[in-house]
Parts: C-alpha cells; structure tokens; sequence
C-alpha cells in the first residue's frame, strides 16, 4: 500500500511511518501540513493518505479542508483523517465534507497497528471508517426509554458496525453473516428507529450518527 | 401726611416684585422701615388727637383704639410690599385710621355724632375686604356681593335710623342740628332691631366665607392665611356680640366696656396680618431643610418629594429634561425666561407655574418644574427651592456620571479578564495538544513498532501493559485538553461543542443553536454555563429530556436551558452561584424558573455588541 503522511508532530510522524512500514506498507511522501502534501503526491498514484486534523498554519481543521482537497483532485485516493478529538462533531463535518474513501480515527489507534491498516485498506477501498472509540460511547450513551431499547442483540451490533462505516458486505465478513440477513437486520433497524432509507453509503452512516448524538431521527 | 407714606419710586411701574430678588428681608431694611415707623406713629397721634376727650374717663378704650389704630396703619404699611397686594393693605391702613374716627363723638358735637352715625362701620367694610382678599389677586363673585351688600345695608339702614331719630335720643340737646326728617320713636327701633339683625346675619355668612376660604385654600397659602382667617372669625364674633348688645340698650346706654372689649378683639386682626407677613419670611426656613434633605445629590423622585412638601404643592411636578427632554413630544417651544425655546412634556402648562432648571447660565435645561400657579405668590422661596433643586440634581448626574464611567471601567477590565482568561485556556489546550499528547502518540507508535518486533515472549506482555497504560494516559489527557478549552468551540463554535457536549450526557438534548458566531468570550461562558447547567439537570431534576436553545440577536446572546425535571431549584444554590459569576462578569443576567414539580428553566442574556 502506497502512502503519504502530512502531520505537523515530526516524532509522531516518523514513529508512525517506522510503524506503518513495518506493516508493509510504503510511505512516499511524509510532510507537516496539507499545503506541503499536495505538490509532494503530483504523478504519484497512492491508496490512501494520513492526515493530522490540526495542522499549519490556522492549527484548526484543516485536515478536512485538505481531504476535500484532494477529493477533488484524486477521486480513488483513500483519505484517512487523524485526530486527538473525541468529538463527534468533527467526524461529521468531515463525512459532509467528502463523501467517499473517507475516515476519521483517533491518533490513540497507533497503539493497534492491525486496526490502523485495516483502516486504510478501507478508505482506498472507498469505504467509510469512523472511529470505534467514538462509536462505542454514542451507543453506551444512556437513554431513558429510547427507541434503541427495542433492538435486539445482534441488530445492536450490525448497528455499530453501521456507524463505524462498514458496508454491509462488511458487517457480513466481520459477523461472519451473509450479505442478505446483514440487509434484513439493516432494513429491521431503520424501521425500528423510524430512520429514512438512504442511497449512499456515506449518508447512512450521517443518518446513523446524527440519530445516535441526539436519539432523533 | 399721605404723600409721605409713599416712598417714591417703589411703587411705580408695577409695583414692588415681593421677596423675588432672593431677599427676603428687604421688607424689613433700610428707608421702609423708617417711613413705616414714622406713618405709624403719625397714625398714633391722629387717633390720640380724634379720640381726645376720652382719655378723660374711657382711657382703656382709647388706648385699644390707638394700638389698633397704629397697628392696623403698621401693617398695612408692612403688606403695602408685597405684590398685588396694594388695595388690601390701604384697607388695613384706612381701616385703622377710620377705627379712631369712629369715637371722634366723643367730642361732643352734632357733625361728629351724624359722622359716626353713618360712616362708623365702614372700618368693618375695610377689613371684611382685607380678610377675604389677602392673598388673592382679586375677590370671587361672592365676595364682592357680599361686600357690596353689607355696605348698601348698613348705608340704607343707618339713614334710616338717621332720619327717624332726634338728636336727644342720642344724648344730644334738643337744640341741634339733626336731619330728623321723621322722627318716629317706633320706626326707629323697628328700624334699629332690623338693622342690627340684618348685621347679625352679615356676620354670620360672613364667618361662614371665611371658612369657606380656608377649605378652599391649600398649600402655604392655608399656612398663611390660617391666623388671618381664626382672627377674622373671632372678631366677626366680637362685633356680632356688640352689635346685640347694642340692639338691646339704648344708643345712650351702650356701656362703654363693650366697645373696649371689641376692640381688644379687633387687635387680634392687624396682628394675625402681620403674623401673616413674618410667615411668609420664616417660609425661607423650609429652604434650609431643603438644602439639608437634597443638596448632597438626590435622584430626580427625591428632589419631587422634598419640593413638594418644602413648597406644599402636592401638585408639584419635576420632569428630567436631561434624559426625556429630546425623545419627548414637544408640544410647543415653550419660552424660558432665558435662553432659547425648549421643547417640554405634554402638560398643561397653560395655567401652572413653569420654571426650568440648568446646571449652569443660559446652559440646556436638565429639568423643568411645574407647579401650582398660587406659588407665584412666594416666587422668591420658589426660586430658592427651585435653585437648591437644581445643585441636588446637578450633584446627582455628576455622582451617576462618576459611577457610570467606574461601572464600564469595571465592566471593560472584567470582560478583559475574561477574554484574557479564554485566550490562556485556549492556549494550554494548544500546548497540551502540540506538546505533551503529540510526543505521547509518538511514543505511543514507538512502542507498537517495538511490539511487533519483539515477538511472542515475556517483554511483549510488558510492553502489552504499557501500552495499556498508555492508552488510559491519552484518553485521561484528551479529557483534560479539552476540560480546559474544547477545540471544537474555537473552531466550529457554539452550535457544534454544545451538539458534543449533548452527545455525552445520559439524557435525550434538544440543541437549538444558531450556526453564527459571536465573540469568544461570549461563546466561552455561554458554553460553560450550558455545561455546568446540565451537568446539574443530570445530576439533580430526573429529567428524560433538556433542550439548550439560543438566539442571538444583533447585540444579545440569549440562551435558555429548560427540562422535564422535578423542579425546585434554590436560585441560591452553588452551582447556579458559579453561572451567575460567570455571566455577570460579562455584563449579562441570569434568571431561574423552578417550580416544585414544573421542571426547571434558566434564561441567561449575555451582551455581545
């Protein structure tokens, strides 16, 4: 796998490129801000990219304004965004800002390098990741009565799988299910939360997220 | 002897203008008081000389006429200064004089006996006028048909009693001269009996005026007039009792004491007019207290009720031109008497007594007066009141000025205070950030690499542990970063952190805020005010639901926090001690709605011009 690192924490970003090599993947390009990453990727086809959320020069978000970026410039290209933020906020502006071969991880995800590169198969595979920290506490939130109360264990689980990202081809490999009780249980869950059918992959899991921050759909 | 009582000068061209030059002692100085003491005098020896025999036997009744005499000429001469005035003091003058021309039969000759046949009450004519007059501009309609009435009947009947009588029946020989045109012992008692009964009425409608007036009359007029108008009572009934007693004995056996004892009584008039004139000089004592009660600055509500009851006007109004005076609907431009037309407050001024008051000469109004027009009577307190008003209201809007300029100094640093100390969480948020959490990852990744290369074996379960460690390290930091600033509320403001902070909580949130921006500090406090509110709402009310909304308006941020809970909130408590803190040290206000039972609301408003 052909990658590029744009963070602006130099022992953050050569421990992780030591990590991400040790792995098997190749890191062609490893830079401290968006503005540097675009002109060190022209002509060079990779998977995916790593980008810190907080960089030079605003220290903001402008990991998402350079995912967007690059969206626009590479459409295959994977874009996985790396952040200490916890907030739910930023995955979900960063799932409206690209629509695709998107995710947003927790920088704490070093820790698991298996995760970390299955991640990034994910991404340049166009799929949807979001952060399993991040799930895990918007589903242990503790609702009085809720409509969540009223799915059944293994509808609970595809649910998260839903809202981490995963398609339902997925959930199928990771339940070890197959793809049609995966879309039964799907088709189950959105009716019980009275939640509308969506198109994409990226807008179910925006439907999913939105309704488990505020229990609304 | 007349020319001499009038100082030249003084009282032409509209007469003398009373106390209004702020002197109220002029009355009492300089050649007045001289020319007084020497009419009055002169009026001493007149009614001596007129009276003459009597000193010899009636000494007790000449010498109340002369006191009364002299001071009904005093006082006369002391009210003869005071505006509008004039006519009722030359009554209190010529009604003195006339006093000792009624015993001038004393000397014994006809002319004098028919004199004081006719004209020996027009002295009671003279006062009744000066009782019901002072201190009115003029008489009311009543009055002067009163007056016109009694003089026609004591005219009418005194001809009557005249011409019906012979002079032997007056004491008088037989031999002279008498227009006993038909004398008719009959007719003339009838006549004397009607008269006098019809003088006895007098009286009594006339006590009856007088009280009239004093229910009438409020304010310091009723403070003035109140001696004038008991004394005026009293010898009203002093006169009505001599007139009975003259009704029933002959004209030749009056008995002497009777006329000294109306007389004493009579005293009590000119006496209770010249209390009447002290009154009003001893009324500037009220303009002591007035200072004393308002001069150290008083809001403009104080300076009404201090001029209200100084000038005993309940009537009284103040309005605050410094404030209203320019947003007020002008009625008209309204001609001060200095300084350009300004523009007052619908009143009706038409019949009030308008004064402004200005800070300095010919400087805008800052306030105008409008009182009961009687006040123009007492023009000099009046003014001083007005004047004393002015200092308190001048020192007031200094005072206020002062307060107001340290109140925004306060309110300028506290709100640096607390942008300076949003600016340093947000900065140690940085350093945690970029610092101590980045190097941690960093190590963090080291130790993975180092994992994967140690392979199966002891110091994989230990570095298996630190990573454990690890893990729990940087949650706990990523907690503490953003306990002390959420990043997300720099960056995607108020709408997205209070959307996270929702997230969090064990209850459903209703977020409703607008996406617009306002200033950090504003958004800094209304986010941790929100937070600290509904950490309390999960801690305290059992809710199931709490909704965050805010508006903000162009100069406003309002935020209320409202939920389902059980309610009873102390608006003393701890918690919501910390939010005001908070809130009022940028200006804003905290209000809390928490019946027992009814859930709880809490609206804060927050400045953000």
């Amino acid at each position: 796998m052909r990658l590029a690192i744009a963070d602006d924490s130099g022992l953050f970003r050569s421990s992780l490129t030591l990590l991400l090599e040790a792995s098997g993947a190749e890191v062609v390009a490893s830079v401290v801000s968006g503005a540097e990453l675009l002109p060190a990727i022209v002509g060079d086809p990779l998977d995916a990219v790593i980008l810190d959320i907080r960089m030079p020069p605003t220290y903001t978000d402008e990991g998402i304004t350079t995912a967007a970026e690059l969206r626009r410039l590479y459409r295959h290209v994977g874009v996985l965004v790396l952040s200490t933020y916890a907030e739910t906020s930023y995955a979900s502006e960063l799932l409206e800002t690209v629509h695709a071969g998107v995710g947003y991880l927790l920088k704490d995800n070093v820790t698991d390098v298996g995760m970390l590169v299955d991640s990034l198969g994910r991404v340049a595979a166009g799929e949807t990741v979001i952060d399993p920290t991040i799930v895990r506490r918007l589903l242990q939130k503790d609702r009085r009565p809720g409509a969540l109360d009223s799915l059944n264990d293994r509808e609970r689980l595809v649910l998260r799988h839903m809202a981490e990202g995963r398609s339902n081809v997925g959930i199928a490999r990771e339940l070890y299910l197959s793809p049609r009780t995966v879309e039964a249980h799907v088709t189950s869950i959105f009716l019980k939360l009275g939640l509308d059918q969506v198109d994409t992959e990226n807008n179910r899991v925006r439907a999913v997220l939105t309704y488990l921050r505020s229990g609304d759909s | 002897m007349r020319n001499s009582l009038v100082p030249p000068g003084r009282l032409s061209g509209g007469g003398w203008q009373g106390y209004r030059d702020g002197e109220p002692g002029a009355a009492w100085h300089g050649r007045h008081l001289w020319v007084t003491a020497a009419a009055t005098c002169a009026a001493g020896v007149f009614s001596a000389l007129v009276q003459w025999p009597n000193w010899d036997g009636s000494s007790a009744l000449a010498g109340v006429n002369l006191t009364t005499t002299m001071l009904f000429v005093f006082t006369g001469l002391m009210l003869r200064l005071e505006s509008g005035q004039r006519s009722v003091a030359w009554a209190l003058v010529f009604a003195g004089l006339i006093r000792s021309l009624d015993f001038a039969d004393a000397w014994s000759g006809p002319g004098w006996a028919i004199y004081v046949f006719l004209f020996g009450s027009v002295d009671r004519v003279l006062g009744a006028y000066a009782l019901l007059r002072y201190p009115n501009a003029a008489l009311r309609r009543g009055q002067r048909w009163f007056l016109i009435l009694l003089t026609g009947w004591m005219m009418v009947g005194h001809v009557v009693m005249l011409v019906t009588a012979r002079p032997q029946w007056d004491g008088l020989p037989a031999s002279a001269w008498w227009p006993a045109l038909a004398p008719n012992m009959t007719v003339n008692d009838v006549a004397n009996y009607v008269v006098n009964a019809g003088l006895g009425v007098f009286a009594v409608v006339f006590v009856g005026l007088l009280g009239l007036r004093l229910a009438r009359t409020a304010g310091l007029d009723r403070i003035v007039i109140t001696p004038i108008i008991v004394a005026g009572i009293a010898s009203t009934i002093a006169a009505g009792a001599s007139a009975v007693v003259q009704m029933l004995t002959p004209l030749d056996g009056t008995p002497a004491g009777i006329y000294t004892v109306e007389g004493a009584v009579d005293l009590t008039l000119p006496l209770a007019f010249l209390v009447a004139v002290v009154q009003r000089t001893l009324l500037f004592r009220n303009i002591t207290a007035l200072t004393a009660q308002i001069s150290g600055g008083a809001d403009i509500d104080s300076v009404r009720y201090a001029l209200r009851s100084t000038l005993h006007d309940p009537t009284l109004e103040i309005l605050d031109l410094s404030e209203t005076g320019s947003s007020a609907d002008p009625v008209d431009g309204l001609a001060s008497d200095s300084g350009p037309p300004v523009p007052v407050l619908p009143e009706q001024q038409g019949d009030r007594l308008v004064e402004f008051i200005r800070t300095e000469e010919g400087g805008a109004p800052i306030a105008v007066v409008l009182a009961d027009p009687a006040l123009g009577r007492y023009r000099g307190l009046f003014d001083a009141a007005v004047q004393t008003s002015g200092l308190a209201l001048k020192n007031a809007q200094l005072q206020a000025q002062a307060a107001r300029e340290k109140l925004q100094q306060m309110r300028a640093s506290r709100a640096r205070i607390v942008e300076a100390e949003v600016a340093e969480r947000r900065r140690i948020e940085r350093d945690l950030h970029d610092g101590v959490q980045q190097n941690l990852l960093g190590l963090a990744a080291q130790l993975s690499l180092a994992m994967g290369q140690a392979g199966d074996g002891p110091a994989r379960e230990t570095l298996a542990q630190v990573q454990d460690g690890l893990r729990g390290v940087l949650s706990e930091l990523r907690d503490l970063a953003h306990g002390i600033h959420p990043a997300v509320l720099t960056h995607g403001g108020l709408a997205a952190a209070l959307g996270d902070v929702a997230e969090r909580l064990p209850l459903h949130v209703r977020v409703n805020v607008p996406a617009t921006r306002v200033p950090e500090a504003v958004e800094a406090t209304a986010y941790f005010v929100a937070c600290e509110a509904l950490a309390n709402v999960v801690k305290h009310s059992r809710a199931t639901t709490a909704t965050v909304t805010v508006h903000i308006a162009e100069s406003e941020l309002n935020m209320e926090i409202a939920d389902d809970g059980v309610g009873g909130v102390e608006s003393r408590g701890h918690g919501l001690s910390n939010i005001q803190d908070r809130v009022n040290a940028l200006d804003g206000e905290v209000a809390i709605v928490s019946p027992p039972g009814g859930g709880t609301r809490l609206e804060v408003k927050i400045p953000c011009g």
